[in-house]
């Protein structure tokens, strides 16, 4: 299966389509099709041939189907480590509204909220300094669950190795492959925390 | 006296989240899970200004202003949409509702403050 891309590739991939929306880097492997999402994007599909894939140091991903509606998403997000200029509230808010989008993206194709099952992957410990920044993330998706009454029916989170990870999003069939902890260009991205694109009418007032 | 917020929103985080910055601007608040629960506490909690979600189980934001609008008592009351929904067709929808302002996601505590404070004057 070739899943391999260059980091320029997914950088203008994410900035091609930054907001609003999820990008879509496809690749027809005789698996399947197989979308690759980085940090701060989303898929979601119906698709049973469709395949997502991420890599994930610290970062988290959720993957949510429902198994009813035959409809499944991915997304992969960061909150900041605990030195972070923005406090507490708005580093959650980051993985609020990235958790917020995938279920209603997942509500638009016919889900219901009750019916939703998630796996969590990734949160690990990866590089030094950062030491507090996965479990951040990790404790996050899994209180987030709880709070709203998903179910976390698996995944794998913590631990102190990156994971390529693919999931199957109306089977909710998911496969992780643990990496070497010197693959260069997730030392680069983990040193260097993305703060998710907000599209620029974010929080303002649009009077009627 | 302090103004008196309704939020409708079908997630704890959010309810928490809004709860958190309304009361911490001097706000009184209070919560609904959805459309239905909305407009049964409506009456009781003379709300200043409506803050709704537009996904939500059971009724939808679009609903719920509708129900609002309905009963000539809250024909007047500012509501504001705050939902992840961007599109011009949802914001044409939401005004024929009975909508004032519309607000993305996510959502900045200050502009949020300054939002309900200019409908609400």
């Amino acid at each position: 299966m070739t899943q391999t891309s260059s980091l320029a590739e997914r950088r203008s991939a994410r900035l091609a389509g930054a907001a609003p929306g999820p990008v879509q880097v496809r690749r027809s492997t005789a698996d399947g099709d197989v979308i690759h999402i980085v940090q701060g994007e989303q898929f979601v599909s119906e698709d049973p041939n469709i395949c997502i894939a991420t890599l994930l140091g610290s970062c988290v991903a959720a993957c949510l189907r429902d198994p009813v509606a035959n409809v499944g998403g991915m997304n992969h997000f960061l909150l900041p480590g605990s030195d972070s200029p923005r406090g507490e509230a708005a580093d959650l808010g980051i993985g609020v509204h990235a958790m917020e989008l995938l279920v209603n993206a997942l509500l638009a194709h016919g889900a219901r909220r009750e019916r939703i099952e998630a796996k969590l992957f990734g949160g690990a410990r990866v590089v030094a300094g950062l030491t507090a920044v996965g479990e951040k993330n990790a404790k996050f998706a899994e209180e987030f669950l709880r709070r709203e009454g998903i179910q976390h029916v698996g995944g794998s989170l913590r631990g102190d190795a990156r994971r390529r990870l693919q999931y199957w999003p109306v089977s909710g069939r998911a496969r992780q492959v643990f990496m070497a902890s010197t693959a260069p260009e997730l030392v680069a991205r983990e040193t260097k925390p993305i703060i998710l694109p907000r599209e620029e009418d974010s929080g303002e007032l649009d009077l009627f | 006296m302090s103004k008196i917020i309704l939020t409708v929103d079908d997630s704890r985080t959010m309810r928490d989240m809004l709860r958190m910055a309304l009361v911490d601007a001097g706000f009184e608040v209070v919560q609904a899970e959805d459309g239905v629960q909305g407009l049964e506490v409506l009456t009781g909690a003379k709300p200043d200004v409506i803050i709704t979600d537009i996904n939500m189980p059971r009724m939808d934001g679009y609903g719920f202003m509708e129900g609002v609008r309905a009963d000539p008592q809250h024909r007047a009351i500012p509501i504001l949409v705050l939902t992840t929904e961007s599109s011009a067709e949802k914001k044409m929808r939401a005004r024929d509702a009975g909508a004032t302002g519309w607000i993305v996601k996510p959502f900045d505590p200050q502009k949020l403050v300054d939002a309900i404070n200019r409908v609400a004057a």
